[in-house]
């Protein structure tokens, strides 16, 4: 009988200490958003409607403007950058990389993350340092290795193009521009740029023909032995969350905290987001430096279990002891099944400077 | 053999009939929207990520708090049945039969962050009528309804370093894990072995793999240490009827990414100390069966010590364990001068192959080795199986099985026996 006083007594002590413990887990503010906005994971499927903040409502008028913006060189210091040079449509909405070159051909330490379906995501950039996409489209414009402006620069410049000032009054009704008023219609722009018509949407929505066999075994991988699905969930194949693989630092930064220098926390050093699998295959190379030219590279780092000698490694990186005929189903399903055929986004074009308010 | 064959085709043509994206679901990968391979190398056996969701807590690593509950999800209710047709042959005859092999009913989910459950009710399946008499009139039933687990985990009271799981559940002694063999006709020999039994006389009913009822502290960690401890009843029964409580301690080491299931290469070593009633305590000092028992002398120790090792390449698995078992002199019906020892282990190789794992061989062998008084229950087993996953559906697993097992008992002249077994193994 000693034994269950003893138990009980063990159990009673360690109670109290686990609901602290439970309490004083650090959370960083933003992770809370995450999990709060969106617990996971979720079925993998169809986009849902794009959520829109009741602080930007989406109009026609601020959607062109935003448009505009989106293509004008002119936000930049030295008019070369805009924010298509290294979100480019015709890259998946990414640059050709490995990381984004800027003013004076300056270049990042990271890959350049796509705008599409960027709408989706709870935070932005690949560390989350933005909570919205009014706040990540204010970042570029005054970092000095990107467009290299500053926000007054930038609005005197705008201010002074009539064009564009008639477009903010008639998108905003105030003659006074702000860095907000751009951010917003940059934000609601990027809100259009949304992929909802890929081979894998017409399979999920019945189209059995959608997808080839291959791709068909692809998704059954993609979901089951490739263990993508742990962070490439919802409609956007993403969770939004972070994650250190390991993956190389290439480039010109020789570390990267990662989701740390934003946190401050050491569980979060070397952490990146979950980037989105749609249109994957239109934006090579890969990782948050860029480090995987090819998907192959990348299903072949993670059937590896990632990389080498990290302490920190996410705990759901595993070996997966996929095949070669694995690899290639899974590269085959998220090259042409999960590429946009929706020609609205597709064939965004950039507006050339002729046709851009003067 | 021909209705075999008709039966294995029927089946086999079922899968062209079926939709193949049937998104029924299940327990856990209801919640997830998950193939079964996410967890399991192929179903039943854990891969690296569903064992680390296991000592998690059920909860997805490094993601506590940031997934839905038992709440918001749909009921977490699984049933896992297998029904097939069985061949059993010995020397004088063969016997046939088309039986449910097992059902559990199975929930288990996570109540809060870093709370989580498991239940699993295997209930009689001997008679389709409720009278409950049975074969044998009750004796002799193909599946006792049991309560085979129902425990509460709490995750993470250390990150990782300390989880406890309170209420009958399977213990972390055995890292090999007969509950998710892929093996249903044949055991793992040496976790069933007792030494022998008599009605009049006491002995050891202690069987290595029952799940147990008590308290258990797990930890993992980085470095790829795991251990695991715990106090339980060792005789399983609630309530409790054995006052003096078993002791178990269990230590692995992972080298290489993985946690040695499916990647990585695993080594580990247990301990299980126990004590067995023999007597109740009365004036004429009346000697009963090892039920009962009191605060006395008259319980009197066992222990089991093992060591086991997994080992991985591509996607061949090697298990293999072996385990050394000492009961009291006291509970010897063969010699109360001698305390009964035996030995024993197995070794599995399971391959995965075609797309998602989706066909699996294995082939078993098991060896017991009784003392040399006891040789007659000397067991060697050869087993093959070979099973393959029908459909691509999210927690809804359909599988053919076919498994055969040649078992030997006894030293000399041993009394051999063929076990054919073909069924369907069905999840959702």
């Amino acid at each position: 009988m000693r034994y269950l006083y003893v138990l009980a007594g063990i159990t009673l002590l360690l109670l109290p200490s686990f609901a602290l413990a439970g309490d004083n887990t650090p959370t960083p503010p933003p992770a809370t958003m995450v999990t709060t906005n969106k617990l996971g994971p979720e079925r993998i499927g169809n986009l849902p409607p794009v959520p829109v903040p009741p602080s930007n409502p989406q109009t026609s008028q601020k959607i062109l403007l935003g448009k505009q913006l989106y293509f004008d060189t002119r936000l930049s210091k030295d008019n070369t950058i805009s924010c298509a040079s290294c979100h480019s449509p015709s890259m998946g909405w990414s640059d050709a990389g490995p990381t984004s070159s800027g003013i004076n051909k300056q270049l990042g330490g990271r890959r350049s993350p796509p705008v599409s379906n960027s709408a989706y995501n709870p935070l932005q950039f690949w560390d989350g340092r933005a909570p919205s996409l009014e706040e990540q489209a204010k970042g570029p414009i005054q970092n000095p290795i990107e467009m290299g402006n500053t926000h007054l620069v930038m609005l005197r410049t705008v201010q002074d193009i009539p064009g564009y000032a008639d477009e903010f009054k008639h998108a905003f009704g105030e003659s006074n521009l702000t860095i907000d008023q751009v951010a917003d219609a940059i934000a609601a722009f990027e809100r259009t740029v949304v992929t909802t018509d890929s081979p894998f949407d017409r399979y999920v929505k019945g189209d059995i023909s959608a997808l080839t066999s291959q791709e068909k075994k692809g998704l059954e991988i993609f979901n089951g032995k490739g263990h993508c699905t742990t962070c490439h969930w919802g409609g956007n194949l993403s969770d939004g969350r972070f994650h250190n693989l390991g993956a190389p630092q290439t480039g010109p930064l020789k570390e990267d905290n990662g989701r740390y220098d934003v946190t401050k926390d050491p569980q979060d050093q070397g952490k990146f987001k979950t980037p989105t699998i749609r249109d994957v295959a239109l934006r090579a190379p890969y990782l948050h430096s860029g480090s995987d030219k090819t998907l192959e590279d990348v299903v072949e780092f993670y059937n590896k279990g990632g990389g080498k000698g990290v302490s920190s490694l996410d705990p759901m990186m595993v070996p997966l002891g996929l095949s070669k005929s694995e690899v290639k189903a899974l590269v085959a399903f998220m090259t042409r099944a999960m590429t946009s055929l929706n020609p609205e986004v597709a064939n965004v074009k950039p507006i050339p400077p002729s046709d851009l308010p003067k | 053999m021909k209705k075999l064959c008709i039966f294995i085709l029927i089946i086999a043509g079922w899968q062209f009939l079926v939709p193949e994206t049937g998104h029924s679901i299940p327990a856990f990968a209801r919640k997830y929207g998950y193939n079964c391979n996410m967890c399991h190398t192929s179903f039943t056996k854990l891969n690296d990520y569903g064992q680390r969701i296991r000592d998690n807590g059920y909860q997805l690593p490094g993601q506590e708090g940031g997934e839905k509950n038992v709440f918001d999800t749909p009921p977490p209710i699984a049933i896992r049945t297998t029904t097939g047709i069985s061949v059993y042959n010995v020397d004088k005859g063969t016997t046939t039969g088309f039986d449910i092999m097992g059902l559990d009913l199975l929930a288990a989910g996570v109540l809060h962050k870093n709370i989580s459950f498991m239940f699993i009710y295997t209930p009689r399946i001997d008679e389709p009528a409720a009278d409950f008499s049975g074969p044998g009139n009750g004796t002799n039933p193909s599946q006792l309804g049991a309560l085979e687990s129902a425990n509460l985990v709490f995750s993470n009271i250390v990150p990782g370093a300390l989880n406890l799981r309170v209420g009958r559940f399977e213990p972390a002694y055995h890292p090999i894990s007969s509950k998710r063999s892929y093996y249903i006709s044949e055991p793992y020999e040496i976790y069933t072995f007792t030494s022998p039994s008599d009605t009049l006389l006491p002995s050891n009913n202690f069987i290595f793999d029952d799940n147990q009822l008590g308290v258990e502290m797990t930890g993992h960690f980085r470095n790829g240490f795991k251990y695991g401890a715990g106090v339980v009843n060792g005789n399983g029964a609630n309530p409790d009827n054995n006052t003096n409580k078993d002791f178990y301690l269990n230590l692995f080491q992972t080298f290489g990414k993985g946690d040695g299931q499916s990647a990585g290469q695993r080594i580990g070593a247990f301990a299980y100390y126990g004590w067995q009633p023999t007597s109740i305590p009365s004036p004429s000092d009346f000697v009963v069966a090892p039920t009962g028992e009191a605060n006395c002398s008259c319980n009197k120790p066992f222990y089991r010590l093992g060591g086991d090792v997994s080992l991985n390449w591509k996607t061949f698995n090697l298990q293999a364990l072996f385990m050394q078992g000492m009961d009291d002199k006291a509970l010897n019906v063969f010699d109360t001068n001698k305390d009964y020892k035996f030995s024993g282990g197995f070794a599995e190789l399971d391959w995965s192959g075609l797309w998602n794992n989706r066909l699996l061989a294995s082939v078993l062998f098991n060896m017991v080795q009784p003392p040399s008084y006891d040789d007659s229950r000397t067991i060697k087993a050869y087993s093959a199986l070979l099973r393959y996953y029908l459909g691509d559906w999210t927690a809804v697993n359909i599988a053919l099985h076919a498994e055969f097992t040649h078992r030997e008992t006894g030293k000399d002249d041993p009394f051999k026996e063929n076990i054919f077994t073909a069924l369907l193994d069905f999840d959702f």
